[in-house]
């Protein structure tokens, strides 16, 4: 019996795989105490002696280096300012949110894309899917939070789960369906076999392999905590994060045209569209926080073609009556027409069939639900909250910008519609989300041109070298605008991008939710 | 759920009809496929558009990765999410944006090659529709090194008309052999 601190025993892992190995004689060793992360102060007692049989025991071991994988996620968020290629101070220059200036090395570099893993998007609540995808228990969906794969699955009690889709043995993915009904998970390397809630409860061969194993302590990692907002599902790695009503703070306001519109809620239209873009997943999801000065420009040619062919290209321009939002804390964004042109931008964007539904059929009910403001004067809406997740409300398209290394994303593309609609207004919308807002979309096909070619160009040295211009708006005096909550300003503008930067370099740069988090902001302002 | 439109694509085998009509059935199916798919690569996409039916659904389903209990579920179904769904309005819309000035997608042109292969032709209770599977492979150079491959089946009902072509496009389904598609955009048609 040896007793030995906790970071005696655990910091590092390595150290703690050499202990054992040098001491010959251990076959059995347990661990006693609890797994109390905030003290360092207890004591763990170790237990070692021989097995009579000679052979390996491990019903503890697995358990031992569980713990330690704790310790070791805690340690990733307390290293934030530990990167040899990217310390804090470097970082902190690549944005420089007062004279509206970004380094591009943000769209390249590999170490910073590894960065923005552990920091943002290890940290942040992550769009996982949409309740609308689980009927009954077992149903399962798999998505991504970053890179990595997860299964989110319904449980018996109508709860939802969502774990690593990462064996624990050896890491094979264990379920390579995009969905279905699964009764159990069972992994087909070595047959590793997990119940719907992540659970490991076979192990092939266990008496004869392993004698036995602590299947609670070798059970996927499960996502550290779930939490819904009128039907979204997210999911977020880090335990201090704050909650997820916290972390959506004022942005719910403006989400809420899409996903609170008329009583009854949202549902998804079946299938997602999944499409591969080389490019930056910043570029998407800044555009969609932050930039309705690109539609006359890239989407005239879409609104064209939608538009009765008598109509002069003039009457297309969008409005320059409308507003830009920045939230206040978290990088959230979005931007919206005003006035009551409302119908008619929608008869060219989304056609008149899904006109007629917003501004006809549902206008009394979303009126007395979300009030005249919302309901009948916001139009043409585009909005991202932070990181990668987008809407367009009036094209109800919402859509996942998953990174896939500095150079590339997947988009996955969801189709959102109100539960209430009729089916004939859910078909017509159906229709106009696919055509207008997918990879054939008439108004979308113009997106990626633009955001490939950005990021080619960034194969250049020199073109690296060369800042980006964030600065509309930038010194334009803001004033409170107290029919909307938030930071408020014109249309045109890019100061909900400098947001979406600021939030970047915060997370990127800040080591823990002691100064991150959205309530010290408040203090601040207090 | 399979595409409705799929099962009423699949036409009756020509094994009932002789030889020779059977040939001359092939050549004139495969001549159309050619010759549309001519219109398309060489960007005649007004001449392409006659030879779509007015009541043609152009349609394009999401293809999935299910287990072999679901593979019911491989294709999106008729009233779910797809590539392409379009009437013969929005596809006149669709040349209508290539052909602005502001039609960025496909200004410059993407250089496509619509490769017809393997035609399979069947007769339908129709006596006017012939039902045409061809395996396809389209290709797409687009700007400095862009290269898009994209394969899978089309499924055509093809209406006889009174015209040089012969043929109308009545209905056209591809199935993509792609569950995440692999190219940044479909700014050309299948």
């Amino acid at each position: 019996m040896i007793n030995c601190s906790y970071d005696q025993l655990f910091d590092p892992f390595v150290s703690l795989r050499g202990r054992l190995s040098q001491i010959n004689e251990i076959v059995h060793c347990t661990i006693y105490g609890s797994n109390r992360r905030n003290t360092k102060d207890y004591i763990f007692r170790v237990a070692i002696y021989n097995a009579p049989d000679g052979v390996w025991h491990t019903p503890c071991l697995p358990a031992l280096l569980n713990v330690n994988d704790k310790r070791k996620e805690r340690q990733v968020s307390d290293s934030a300012l530990k990167s040899a290629a990217w310390p804090a101070s470097e970082i902190q220059t690549l944005v420089n949110e007062g004279a509206g200036l970004v380094d591009p090395r943000i769209y390249t570099d590999q170490e910073l894309y590894s960065l923005e893993m552990e920091r943002i998007f290890g940290r942040s609540w992550l769009f996982l899917a949409h309740e609308s995808q689980f009927k009954k228990a077992g149903d399962f969906v798999t998505t991504y939070m970053g890179d990595d794969p997860i299964i989110v699955v319904k449980q018996r009690d109508g709860s939802i789960k969502a774990f690593l889709n990462q064996c624990r043995h050896r890491g094979m993915r264990i379920c390579r369906h995009d969905g279905g009904n699964a009764r159990s998970f069972t992994c087909s390397y070595h047959g590793w076999a997990y119940d719907i809630a992540g659970k490991l409860v076979n192990v092939p061969y266990e008496k004869e392999a392993y004698g036995c194993i602590d299947k609670e302590g070798w059970s996927p990692r499960q996502v550290t905590r779930i939490e819904t907002y009128k039907g979204l599902i997210f999911g977020n790695w880090d335990a201090d994060a704050p909650s997820l009503a916290d972390y959506l703070g004022e942005a719910t306001y403006y989400m809420d045209v899409l996903l609170d519109r008329v009583p009854g809620g949202t549902e998804l239209i079946g299938g997602i569209n999944k499409w591969v873009i080389p490019c930056n997943w910043k570029f998407a999801a800044e555009q969609f926080c932050s930039d309705m000065y690109h539609v006359p420009s890239s989407h005239l040619s879409g609104m064209i073609a939608q538009a009765p062919a008598d109509l002069p290209p003039e009457a297309l321009q969008v409005s320059g009556e409308g507003a830009q939002f920045r939230a206040l804390w978290g990088g959230h964004g979005c931007g919206f027409v005003l006035g009551d042109g409302g119908y008619a931008l929608m008869a060219v964007s989304s056609g008149q069939a899904v006109a007629d539904y917003w501004h006809k059929d549902s206008i009394a009910a979303a009126e007395a639900h979300l009030g005249e403001l919302r309901a009948r004067k916001m139009s043409g809406m585009h909005m991202t909250v932070f990181p990668n997740l987008s809407f367009l409300p009036c094209n109800n398209t919402m859509r996942v910008w998953h990174p896939r290394g500095p150079g590339e994303i997947e988009v996955w593309s969801f189709a959102i519609v109100a539960k209430e609609a009729s089916p004939e207004a859910k078909e017509a919308q159906r229709l106009v989300c696919l055509r207008t807002f997918s990879p054939s979309g008439i108004l979308e096909q113009d997106d990626a041109e633009n955001w490939i070619e950005v990021q080619e160009v960034l194969r250049g040295h020199q073109a690296k070298k060369t800042h980006f211009n964030v600065q509309m708006g930038l010194g334009r005096d803001l004033k409170a605008d107290d029919r909307f909550p938030g930071d408020m300003d014109a249309l045109f503008s890019e100061n909900a991008a400098r947001g979406f930067y600021a939030q970047w370099l915060r997370m990127m740069t800040e080591d823990d939710w002691s100064s991150l988090a959205p309530e010290v902001l408040a203090d601040a302002a207090e | 759920m399979q595409p409705s439109k799929m099962e009423a694509m699949d036409g009756i085998a020509t094994a009932s009809l002789d030889l020779r009509s059977r040939m001359e059935l092939q050549f004139e199916v495969e001549q159309f496929l050619y010759r549309e798919a001519e219109l398309q690569d060489d960007r005649h996409f007004e001449q392409w558009l006659d030879l779509m039916a007015d009541d043609i659904r152009y349609f394009m389903p999401l293809r999935t990765n299910r287990s072999r209990r679901e593979q019911a579920l491989e294709f999106s179904s008729d009233h779910d999410i797809a590539f392409f769904d379009d009437d013969k309005a929005t596809l006149i819309a669709r040349v209508r944006k290539l052909r602005q000035p502001t039609g960025w997608s496909e200004d410059p042109p993407s250089r496509t090659r619509h490769l017809v292969t393997n035609v399979r032709v069947a007769v339908t209770d129709d006596p006017a529709v012939v039902s045409a599977k061809a395996d396809m492979l389209i290709y797409r150079g687009r700007l400095e090194r862009q290269v898009d491959i994209i394969v899978g089946e089309r499924r055509d009902l093809l209406r006889r008309t009174d015209t040089e072509f012969g043929f109308e496009i009545a209905a056209r389904t591809f199935l993509i052999d792609q569950a995440t598609f692999l190219s940044n955009n479909i700014s050309f048609f299948i």
